[in-house]
């Protein structure tokens, strides 16, 4: 990792492999040990999960022949990872759990094309830009009721928020 | 005729079929949340969002108007961002770390792209420098606000930089 001004320490994002790769729409898990980001596979964008010191690949179950993906989001641990993918002419927001192998459709409005993704760090709010007559507009919703909340350690598993004050 | 049924049955549809094709993991309707959306709709076009913590980052407002908003979600409504948002500037994306202390922005200003790294409590912005030289675009912060991945496009080719912030 070099130095540069500021204070900041840099590096480029572990290696893909031979060659020059377009790398794309990095998401951070929230204790930044995973990062999520879009490179191209047999000519479909496609969603790449690494560990971020050792560049390991980690498996994803649900999202071959699903491409092209788009902004993945993670969550804290990297358990929970949200994208968008295609299915037929529709681009539709997903969730897939590594904890459980689950993939979970995440119903939108109808009508409406999602365009871009944030899951919150402890899995229990995404927000959706929204793409509707031309307008963009950004909308939460609550995954409370469908995700196990993904915590940092230490942190308590009711009555508490996310453990920060705002 | 309203075109809108039809949009609402194609949709469900295609849920459903993904559903099906899940192994029948069919999920349910996201819940929206009521509150906070319709204080995201007065603030009419908002696109780019980043949640973290009690905190969603977006850019609202039309084109040459934009600006980074950042609402605290606990309470619904935004919070000022003294020193952030400039008249001659056109946010591109933003992130935002789980205190809302730290907020990362890609914007446009005098025909360049600079990444800009604002903190909340001292209403201070600085520039943080792109090397080798590139154009940023999307950025991604860890929870605690200390790592930085940033999509950066360098002679054709999108990269990823981490960067450790002070």
């Amino acid at each position: 990792m070099g130095c540069a001004p500021f204070g900041l320490r840099r590096q480029p994002a572990a290696p893909l492999g031979l060659g020059a790769e377009n790398r794309e729409a990095p998401a951070l898990s929230g204790d930044g040990r995973l990062l999520a980001s879009l490179v191209e596979r047999g000519g479909r964008t496609t969603v790449l999960l690494q560990d971020r010191r050792s560049g390991q690949v980690l498996p994803l179950r649900h999202l071959r022949g699903r491409q092209p993906h788009s902004s993945p989001s993670l969550s804290w641990t990297g358990r929970y990872l949200a994208l968008l993918v295609q299915q037929g002419p529709h681009r539709l927001a997903v969730l897939e759990d590594r904890a459980s192998g689950r993939l979970l459709p995440l119903q939108l409005p109808a009508g409406r094309e999602p365009q871009r993704l944030s899951l919150a760090p402890d899995g229990r709010r995404l927000a959706v830009e929204l793409l509707e007559n031309g307008q963009r507009r950004v909308e939460l919703f609550d995954l409370g009721g469908q995700l196990e909340p993904d915590l940092a350690p230490g942190l308590r598993q009711s009555g508490g928020g996310p453990g920060v004050a705002p | 005729m309203s075109t809108a049924p039809v949009r609402r049955l194609a949709g469900a549809s295609t849920l459903l079929g993904l559903g099906l094709l899940l192994g029948g993991c069919l999920g349910s309707a996201l819940r929206p949340l009521p509150g906070i959306n319709q204080r995201l709709g007065q603030l009419g076009s908002s696109q780019a969002p980043a949640l973290s913590g009690g905190w969603l980052a977006l850019i609202a407002g039309n084109q040459g108007r934009a600006q980074v908003q950042l609402l605290n979600l606990e309470r619904g409504l935004p919070v000022p961002l003294p020193g952030l948002n400039r008249p001659d500037s056109q946010p591109v994306s933003v992130a935002v770390d789980q205190q809302g202390e730290r907020l990362v922005v890609v914007r446009q200003r005098e025909g360049r792209t600079e990444l800009v790294l604002h903190r909340r409590s001292l209403m201070a912005s600085q520039t943080l420098p792109i090397e080798p030289a590139g154009v940023p675009r999307g950025v991604s912060l860890s929870a605690d606000g200390r790592l930085l991945a940033v999509e950066v496009s360098r002679g054709g080719i999108w990269q990823v930089d981490l960067l450790e912030l002070p």
